[in-house]
């Protein structure tokens, strides 16, 4: 147990006795020592919390669920998320596009060295370059000190990317999505993804076809990165959900880089910021 | 019993290989799935378990059922009849979840036409494990490591190459030509995992539907696909006539039978918009009961065959031996009477 499990073990006590929240969402192990999301709505049970660098699920995606009024009359609930820095992002672009309510929201935000999966470090936490969340009710920090790079590029990894001709990101791709079975747990995973009836599954109009081949699949991986531009956190749920080791986070984070450089715009650094794409900002300016 | 060596199993692969397609495990981007294969080389054989199982070779995700031509009278056509394969280095588990496709689609009237059509031209390989692998739970369900159930022939690994047992006249077809030594040794047992817990009765899944415990679990589950496509048993689809030429006075049509599970969120919706499964307690509640209760209940084998593919994918970390254990508890605690 570490002093960080210590404190946010106290944190959700106290906002679950003080009737502030109803639920906090945390990370917990299951019975094969695994780490799985947490929901913990007694004080009591607040002790099953745990953090560390194998906590590598995003859990904005859980506030999709509690962010309606469970039925007339009631209010909506009031929810506690335990948050890494890119995770808190997506918080500000649901508040931005107006899905949860500040005050319906309690953060405890956690500073953050980066969390792996199967012993690999995830590739966002090899080039993030905040290591604090931008926003927070409360901060938990770690007791080792935290690095925060300050000249590495956070988009990176893209160079080479970059650097291929159109035909060779095409048969990249085409060999990625080859193994894709449309599972759809990138999207469930993804904060940002939250349409009621995606355009994927959509009967009336019928985007695409119900098959699992490899035209439908790229249909479906290249239309959501559309939606996303803008939007993406670069917090890479989707590569993690992924059960066939696709990187996906690749194409959604390539475009947010497109978005930095022309717009000089990075989702989710305040809960205020208008949503770029969606929003007309008369000022903005397309950087040259 | 019968042995074959590395060489003279190579031999005759490389011999099947001429004449009929041939399945096997391959490595594809790091994953390992059932493919078809040019070489015996491709072959992998050295694996706990696949990532995808072979059931796409019997249950195809995508698959045209019927083609349809509307002009100025409407054209039927079935599609070719599938051309017979040997699927081979199938573990036990994979082979067992025939039983329970077989249950549906051939036992149960209507025959389904396709899958018959694919059952009846493929011939199971298996390869029998020499222990139960970390998420395994085979025995938990009735199976086993070295299970013969739905296989053709099982391969067991030993020192001097494979074990071989012909199981039945399609095993007995495209073995006919193999010459096999006779060994006096008996086959080694495979290394089971203790203190798996023991599956509870339908009646007592049954009993248990209403229970809390199934909005608790739902918590974390995403409603993605993923654990229904990778388990080997689960066989929900969906059905589209999906539009592929159109011209002045003639449309073509392909009716496609594509994957689908009802832990996703739209399964269950019908037209007119209401959907009974709308919430996600109630929809992985019915993933449950559907493999422990309703199908062992509505056709006899149970939906579940122990391979632990759907605990290691699971992105929520949702385990469905903890289910089972927990249900296990649940049920002794209402037999105290607590």
């Amino acid at each position: 147990m570490t002093s960080m499990d210590v404190q946010i073990r106290k944190t959700a006590k106290k906002y679950l006795d003080e009737g502030k929240v109803s639920c906090v969402i945390g990370y917990e192990r299951d019975s094969r020592g695994r780490v799985r999301p947490a929901f913990i709505e007694k004080p009591e049970d607040a002790d099953h919390l745990i953090w560390s660098s194998e906590c590598s699920l995003n859990l904005v995606t859980y506030l999709h669920q509690r962010k309606l009024s469970p039925g007339k009359d009631q209010p909506v609930p009031k929810t506690a998320v335990v948050v890494r820095p890119c995770d808190v992002r997506a918080v500000n672009l649901l508040f931005a596009e107006e899905q949860i309510k500040r005050e319906n929201i309690k953060l405890i935000g956690l500073t953050c060295a980066g969390t792996e999966i199967n012993g690999q470090q995830r590739i966002n936490c090899k080039f993030c370059q905040e290591r604090v969340p931008v926003i927070y009710d409360v901060l938990i920090e770690s007791d080792q000190p935290i690095e925060i790079p300050t000249d590495k590029d956070i988009y990176a990894d893209l160079e080479e990317m970059e650097s291929w001709t159109a035909e060779e990101r095409l048969a990249f791709w085409t060999k990625e999505f080859d193994r894709c079975i449309r599972c759809y747990a990138c999207r469930q995973a993804c904060p940002g993804c939250y349409c009621f009836e995606c355009v994927a599954e959509q009967v009336d109009p019928h985007w695409t076809s119900i098959a699992l081949d490899k035209p439908e699949k790229m249909f479906f991986h290249v239309m959501r990165a559309y939606h996303l531009a803008g939007r993406c956190v670069g917090c890479d749920a989707c590569e993690a959900a992924c059960p066939m080791d696709i990187p996906l986070s690749k194409l959604n984070r390539k475009i947010a880089k497109e978005i930095l450089d022309m717009f000089d715009y990075r989702t989710g650094d305040t809960p205020e910021d208008a949503p770029l794409l969606t929003c007309f900002n008369p000022d903005e300016r397309l950087r040259t | 019993m019968k042995v074959l060596t590395q060489k003279k199993l190579n031999a005759w692969l490389a011999n099947l290989l001429q004449t009929t397609v041939v399945a096997a495990p391959v490595e594809a981007q790091g994953k390992l799935v059932y493919r078809k294969i040019d070489e015996v080389s491709q072959i992998v054989l050295d694996f706990e378990r696949t990532d995808m199982s072979p059931k796409t070779w019997l249950f195809p995700m995508t698959e045209p059922i019927l083609f349809i031509e509307q002009g100025v009278e409407t054209k039927l056509k079935e599609p070719p009849k599938p051309e017979p394969i040997v699927l081979f280095g199938v573990r036990p588990c994979d082979a067992r979840s025939l039983l329970a496709f077989d249950a549906l689609f051939l036992d149960k009237a209507p025959e389904d036409p396709q899958y018959a059509r694919h059952r009846e031209s493929t011939t199971l390989v298996g390869l029998s494990c020499p222990q139960m692998w970390e998420s395994c739970f085979c025995t938990a369900v009735g199976g086993a490591p070295n299970s013969t159930d739905g296989l053709d022939i099982l391969l067991t690994q030993i020192e001097e190459g494979y074990a071989v047992e012909v199981l039945t006249e399609k095993g007995k077809k495209i073995s006919a030509n193999l010459v096999f030594e006779e060994k006096k040794t008996s086959l080694p047992d495979p290394k089971l995992i203790q203190g798996l817990p023991s599956l509870s009765k339908t009646d007592e899944w049954m009993a248990l539907f209403n229970d809390l415990y199934w909005e608790q679990l739902s918590n974390s589950c995403l409603s993605c696909r993923a654990c229904s496509f990778v388990c080997p048993t689960c066989r929900c689809f969906d059905v589209r006539d999906e539009l592929t030429a159109i011209k002045p006075g003639l449309k073509k049509f392909e009716r496609l039978r594509a994957w689908d599970t009802c832990t996703a969120s739209g399964y269950r919706r019908i037209a007119g918009g209401h959907n009974p499964r709308d919430s996600q307690k109630k929809r992985l509640r019915n993933r449950f009961f559907c493999k422990f209760m309703f199908y062992p209940d509505d056709f006899g084998p149970l939906g579940c065959v122990g391979c632990g593919r759907c605990i290691d994918v699971c992105p929520a970390g949702i385990d469905i031996l903890e289910v089972i254990a927990n249900v296990e508890k649940m049920t002794e605690r209402e037999k105290v009477g607590g």
